[in-house]
């Protein structure tokens, strides 16, 4: 079984995870640039801790924890920028790379969908985690995780639908 | 689930922003600088340490050989008070006297202020035995007479104390001891 310490060419792993692993950091943070902190120190963490490269709810457990002490170390930043964020334009900093109006428009709903439920749908949907794998992640069941994904789904196709 | 299989599919043609250029620099620099500091921290370590440490029960014996040397070290700091009160006299006394002659130390209950002040002073040891086994009796080599081995297992401590600060030190251990007696045949 590879391991994430030896695999040679780790940029062709991170280059596969990266997009993913970011978006799910940028849950927390708002800031690409603070996502990039977090998923750079979260995956630099677990290659040197000789993890396997396939136990990615560990890897995401990781991203997850470390983004956590990111607000508790900075609470205050975290609010200011939560608060810029909840006013500005979200396509300031866009999370996903959209080619029209529709995909727009998913994303937007996607933004607004509920933490928990946002978590869930970004780890199935981008990052193609088990609901086992999520449950590990996540520290919740799996029945937790798939009925926040069915939510989810149904959240979004609601404020999709044409009113 | 299948009710949403047409908006995960549009969800899964929406990409995810990519990380910048600069992340996976910045990731390779964290790396290099890790497997250097790995390298640099392994370097240390003799082989023979680290043949110790490598397995749960090489770790054991490796512990008992530091708890046996730190046993050794205690042992020595004062293990007879006499020798090491006759020491400190020598160590402290001044070359020349001048004054009225007093003793340097006055006693293992008195406490002087020539007396260094991280110096132990023995104050105690005991052996307390637990249990005792009659493994019957035995012929030695050289000898006809039999002799009755005796197994005691017992617990040792010794304690030091630091008469200017009033600190204690306690080294507790097991210990086990044969005895071989005599026995004459009447």
């Amino acid at each position: 079984m590879d391991n994430i310490a030896s695999h040679e060419n780790w940029k062709n792993c991170f280059s596969e995870i990266g997009p993913g692993l970011l978006l799910f950091a940028r849950q927390w943070t708002r800031s690409a640039a603070d996502a990039e902190d977090i998923v750079q120190e979260a995956f630099v963490k677990f290659w040197r801790r000789n993890h396997k490269i396939n136990n990615r709810a560990l890897l995401y457990a990781t991203v997850r924890s470390i983004a956590l002490d990111f607000i508790r170390r900075d609470k205050r930043r975290a609010r200011r920028e939560a608060t810029v964020f909840a006013e500005a334009d979200p396509s300031v900093e866009p999370q996903f790379e959209w080619e029209d109006e529709a995909q727009s428009a998913l994303a937007a709903a996607v933004n607004c969908l509920p933490h928990d439920q946002r978590e869930v749908i970004v780890l199935k949907i981008w990052n193609e985690l088990t609901f086992s794998e999520i449950a590990d992640a996540l520290g919740i069941s799996q029945n937790t995780a798939a009925s926040r994904y069915r939510y989810a789904l149904a959240n979004l196709k609601k404020s999709l639908q044409p009113q | 689930m299948n009710d949403f299989s047409e908006l995960e599919n549009d969800l899964r043609a929406l990409r995810p922003a990519r990380p910048s250029p600069v992340l996976f620099e910045r990731i390779e620099e964290a790396m290099a600088e890790n497997r250097k500091a790995s390298v640099s921290d392994a370097k240390p370590m003799a082989s023979w340490l680290r043949r110790f440490t490598e397995t749960p029960y090489r770790f054991g014996i490796g512990l008992a050989a530091a708890a046996a040397a730190v046993l050794l070290l205690l042992a020595r700091i004062n293990t007879d008070p006499t020798r090491n009160e006759d020491k400190e006299i020598a160590q402290v006394s001044p070359p020349v006297e001048t004054g009225p002659v007093r003793p340097a130390f006055s006693g293992r209950n008195g406490v002087d202020g020539s007396i260094s002040s991280n110096k132990f002073i023995s104050a105690g040891a005991t052996q307390v035995v637990y249990n005792s086994r009659d493994e019957g009796l035995q012929f030695a080599d050289s000898s006809r007479q039999p002799l009755r081995r005796l197994r005691y297992q017992t617990q040792q401590t010794w304690q030091w104390r630091n008469p200017s600060t009033g600190a204690s030190l306690r080294v507790s251990y097991p210990s086990e001891e044969v005895v071989l007696i005599p026995v004459s045949g009447q």
